[in-house]
């Protein structure tokens, strides 16, 4: 029932019975009325006041706590939602409540990963930047100075060398960079070939020794999915090394009906997969933008992260 | 030197789409009396047309060009074997990643250079391609023997090797991960002996030219087969 004609309701029947206790009542009150009179009018007010007042609080109590109830739901830890009442005014402002939050959960993660597509172009333009231009200047100036020193005075060879090694240090930090900000091998050699070298780096610079299984014959993928499959393995192997304290992991890639599934686990000491970290939310949203579906189990002897994309 | 023994000196073909940083490398290989550029490309398609009405020895691929990448043009050129053998191909290449090297060995590339270090190795990575030989880049280097050092420890049959004691110590450098120059200075000994026992250890241990390599690579599981 609406809250108007609840509480409507209520106050009418509240002043029907006390207008039906007039009538039946043997009581009249006089045209000067005296104080007897006066005692029964303010019992009679007074219970009104009190009845009408239960009623009403009875009623839109659930809304006061349904109230308490949505401070405590924080858009920082998205997923909580509140539990309807099975009746009452406040079972309808509870649902309305949270299909709000649903379509705002919705369109925040819908623009986080329009800001990770958007950042991923740029990365990917500066990358290809820093390599063509920058990187082939600086290697004509290696040559260049490698010309120079074989000709030049020998008392400007030392100098001219030296300059040639700094030379190398700035095309090594510009490749270091470039391959930072995006991996190349993924758009020159495809996903098999960008997963062999994240799983060859993470061996030389960790402890964990880590087996990779490709599957022969995946479907393709388009690039930009290839790069969620890719930036989620990254971001697992990084959680595994980092705060899992994992001594194996295994990386594999197969299909599973139409969809190719990346599965990165570990066995490291687990983490509650109900806090949603940083990382483990920023997966979340890569894979939503490939359509993809991604799992997290964890329990204290290891780790898995599955990633389901379709092809 | 190796001029003696083949008069004429080796053909190449530079392809590269930045015209200065061809200059660059023609200005070094010309200097070298074994070796000459007797064509230029500015794309990997040029390439294949040069290879087909030049007669070259050896190609010189970046990696990164337009219309055709270095690797498909690596692919097409080792395809072109109606007019007997096809030239040997070298990589050339901004990128510091083994699987560059292996892909390129697959292309049929015999050999991968770091644009970084052209200046050091480009002129021994073209003779060692010309004599057949496969040169491969330090960082796929330190890749290949940790496998093997990993194999050995695990008591997996690797091939026979009687390494000398110095060429043991040059493997367990390498797979440290340092470069010949490093290795050099710590063995007090020179980058170019450090270059002979990097070679000699590579055909002790069956990985001498591109085709050994890549199977040794693929049968390791550091790429795809």
């Amino acid at each position: 029932m609406r809250l108007y004609w609840r509480v409507l309701v209520i106050n009418g029947a509240v002043l029907t019975a006390a207008t039906l206790a007039l009538v039946v009542a043997p009581v009249s009150v006089s045209r000067h009325p005296v104080v007897s009179e006066a005692a029964v009018l303010g019992f009679g007010l007074f219970l009104m006041v009190v009845t009408n007042a239960l009623l009403l609080r009875s009623s839109l109590a659930p809304l006061d706590r349904v109230v308490r109830e949505m401070a405590s739901v924080d858009p920082q830890r998205p997923g909580r939602r509140l539990k309807p009442p099975d009746s009452g005014p406040g079972r309808d402002l509870v649902l309305g409540f949270n299909a709000m939050v649903d379509r705002l959960e919705e369109e925040r993660s819908m623009s986080n990963a329009k800001q990770l597509a958007a950042q991923e172009a740029e990365r990917h333009r500066i990358a290809r930047e820093l390599h063509d231009d920058i990187g082939q200047q600086l290697t004509v100036v290696l040559l260049g100075l490698k010309q120079a020193e074989q000709r030049a005075p020998a008392e400007l060879a030392d100098e001219l060398a030296a300059l040639r090694e700094s030379t190398r240090d700035g095309l090594d930090d510009v490749r270091r960079v470039a391959r930072q900000l995006r991996p190349g091998v993924l758009d020159d050699l495809g996903l098999a070939s960008a997963l062999a070298s994240l799983t060859h780096d993470f061996a030389e610079h960790s402890s964990a020794s880590v087996r990779r299984v490709v599957a022969p014959g995946l479907p393709p993928l388009s690039s930009d999915t290839e790069l969620v499959v890719y930036r989620v393995a990254q971001e697992a192997l990084t959680n595994a090394a980092r705060h899992a304290g994992a001594s194996a992991v295994e990386l594999s890639l197969t299909k599973v009906g139409d969809r190719v599934v990346l599965e990165v686990a570990d066995d490291g000491r687990g983490f509650d997969v109900r806090r949603d970290g940083a990382g483990l939310r920023g997966m979340r949203e890569r894979a939503r933008l490939a359509a993809g579906d991604l799992t997290v189990t964890s329990s204290p002897v290891g780790t898995t992260v599955r990633l389901e994309v379709p092809a | 030197m190796r001029a003696a023994t083949s008069p004429a000196p080796a053909r190449i073909l530079l392809a590269d789409d930045h015209a200065l940083v061809r200059r660059g490398v023609r200005l070094i290989l010309d200097q070298e009396p074994d070796l000459t550029v007797v064509a230029e490309a500015s794309d990997g398609a040029e390439a294949v047309d040069r290879v087909r009405d030049t007669e070259i020895d050896l190609v010189i691929l970046d990696i990164a060009m337009p219309r055709m990448t270095g690797l498909q043009a690596a692919r097409e050129i080792g395809r072109r074997t109606a007019r007997g053998e096809p030239p040997k191909v070298l990589m050339l290449s901004m990128h510091d990643n083994e699987q560059y090297f292996f892909e390129s060995l697959k292309a049929g590339a015999c050999g991968y250079v770091l644009k970084s270090v052209a200046d050091e190795d480009l002129v021994s990575a073209c003779r060692a391609a010309l004599r057949g030989e496969a040169f491969v880049y330090p960082g796929a280097m330190g890749a290949l023997v940790r496998d093997y050092l990993d194999r050995m420890r695990r008591g997996e049959r690797v091939p026979e090797t009687v390494l000398t004691e110095r060429e043991d110590q040059v493997l367990k450098l390498i797979a440290e991960g340092s470069s010949s120059r490093e290795i050099a200075r710590a063995l007090t000994i020179s980058i170019k002996t450090v270059e002979r026992h990097r070679a000699n250890i590579l055909a002790k241990l069956g990985m001498r030219d591109r085709t050994q390599l890549t199977r040794y690579a693929i049968r390791a599981g550091l790429i795809e087969p």
